[in-house]
C-alpha cells in the first residue's frame, strides 16, 4: 500500500496517512480472500463495509483536492491507484456474495441460519431471486404438467417429503 | 421407450459449451409435456380399473398397480428432466447479466424462449434494485486494476458521450485515454478495445 509522503508533508497529508495506513483495508482483503475461498456464504462484515465506504468517499474527495492543488501528479496517481485497488476489493467482495446467493437461492430461502449471515439488502435480493425462479419454473414447466405434479419441491402430491431434485449440484 | 425424449433434452444441455446457450428447444419440450399427459391418462385409467374391481389402491400389488407405478415414475422422471433443463438454462442466463450487461445482443435473445426473456429482465431488475439500495454499481470494475487510465480504440461509432466534466466524440477508429471504469461498459459490449503494449 502506498505510504510514501513525498516532500512537503502538511498536516492534512499526515491525517491522510493515518487514514490509509489503517488496517481496515487489510481486514477487507482478508474478508475478500475468505469469501472467495469458502464454498458457502460467510457472515456479512457490516461494520467493516460501512467504514470502508466512508473511507473510500473520503479518499475520493481528498484526491480531487490534491489533483486541483498542484501536488505532484505522480503522487496523486499513486493515491488514485491505491483507491482503485480498494474499490475493486470492495465491489468484488459484494459480487462474490451475490453470485453465491444466486447459486444457492433455494437453500438460503429455507435455511434461517444462512439467511442471518446476509446483509439486509442481500436478504431482499435473495428473496426476489427465489421468487423470480419459482415463477419462471411454474410458467415454463409446472403449469403444463398434470395436476398433482405441479409442486416445485415435491415430485408429486404423494411424496412425503421435499424430494424434488433438479439441479446439477 | 419412456423418458428417451426427456433424456435428449438434458443431453443437449450437457453437450453445449459451458456458459453458452443453445436455442430453446420448444419442439422437444412440448413433446415431453405431451408424453407426461399421456402417462397421466394411462395412470388414471389403471387406477380407475383397480377401483372398479374393488381392489384397495394403496395396498394391492397387481399387474395394474405396477403398470400405474411405471407411468407415475416415468412422469416424475420427465418432470425432473424438464425442471433441470429450465433451471440450468436459467443459471446460464443469470451469468449473462454479469458478462454482457442488462441488455442482450440479438444473437443471444433469439435463443431464449419468451418466459426466459421475462426471467432475464426480472433478474436484471432484481440486481438493479439491490444496487440502487446500496447506491453502488457492482457490475463495473470486474478485473483487478493495473492502471487507473487505459488507452482504448473505438470499434463502433458511439458518437458524442457526456462523461463527468467533458464531452468526447467517440468516432470509429479514434483512440482515447480514459479512466478504466468509464471505458469498461463499452469494452464489455464490444464497442471499444483496450490497447495493451
Amino acid at each position: 500500500m502506498a505510504s510514501e509522503a513525498g516532500e512537503g508533508s502538511t498536516a492534512g497529508m499526515d491525517d491522510y496517512e493515518t487514514l490509509i495506513s489503517t488496517t481496515d483495508v487489510e481486514l477487507l482483503k482478508k474478508a475478500w480472500r475468505n469469501e472467495k475461498a469458502a464454498p458457502e456464504i460467510l457472515r456479512f462484515e457490516t461494520s467493516l463495509i460501512q467504514r470502508i465506504r466512508g473511507q473510500i468517499q473520503l479518499m475520493e474527495e481528498n484526491i480531487e483536492e490534491f489533483a486541483g492543488s498542484g501536488i505532484d501528479p505522480l503522487t496523486v496517481s499513486l493515491y488514485q491507484m491505491d483507491l482503485d485497488r480498494t474499490q475493486y476489493l470492495f465491489r468484488s467482495y459484494l459480487r462474490i456474495r451475490l453470485q453465491k446467493i444466486e447459486k444457492y437461492m433455494f437453500h438460503i430461502s429455507k435455511n434461517p441460519e444462512v439467511q442471518s449471515r446476509l446483509s439486509e439488502q442481500e436478504k431482499g435480493f435473495a428473496r426476489r431471486c427465489a421468487d423470480d425462479m419459482e415463477r419462471h419454473l411454474e410458467e415454463s414447466v409446472l403449469s403444463k404438467l398434470p395436476d398433482n405434479y405441479q409442486d416445485t419441491v415435491k415430485q408429486s402430491i404423494i411424496s412425503e417429503e421435499s424430494d424434488m431434485r433438479f439441479s446439477w449440484f | 421407450m419412456y423418458g428417451r425424449k426427456a433424456c435428449q433434452l438434458v443431453k443437449e444441455l450437457a453437450s453445449g459449451e459451458k456458459g453458452q446457450l443453445t436455442p430453446y428447444n420448444s419442439d422437444l419440450f412440448d413433446q415431453v409435456i405431451a408424453e407426461c399427459s399421456q402417462h397421466h391418462l394411462e395412470l388414471q385409467s389403471l387406477i380407475r380399473k383397480m377401483q372398479e374391481e374393488g381392489l384397495d389402491v394403496q395396498t394391492t400389488r397387481s399387474a395394474d398397480h405396477y403398470g400405474a407405478l411405471i407411468h407415475h415414475l416415468s412422469l416424475v422422471r420427465n418432470k425432473r428432466c424438464l425442471m433441470a433443463y429450465v433451471y440450468n438454462r436459467a443459471e446460464t442466463i443469470r451469468s449473462l447479466i454479469w458478462k454482457v450487461g442488462p441488455v442482450l445482443p440479438q444473437e443471444i435473445q433469439e435463443k431464449l424462449s419468451h418466459t426466459e426473456e421475462d426471467y432475464f429482465k426480472k433478474h436484471a431488475g432484481t440486481l438493479q434494485s439491490y444496487m440502487s439500495r446500496l447506491d453502488l454499481d457492482v457490475t463495473v470494475d470486474m478485473v483487478p486494476p493495473k492502471d487507473p487510465y487505459i488507452q482504448v480504440r473505438v470499434l463502433d461509432d458511439i458518437g458524442v458521450v457526456l462523461s463527468d466534466d467533458k464531452t468526447t466524440n467517440f468516432a470509429r477508429h479514434s483512440m482515447h485515454f480514459l479512466k478504466r471504469t468509464d471505458a469498461e461498459q463499452f469494452i464489455s459490449r464490444g464497442l471499444m478495445e483496450e490497447l495493451t503494449g
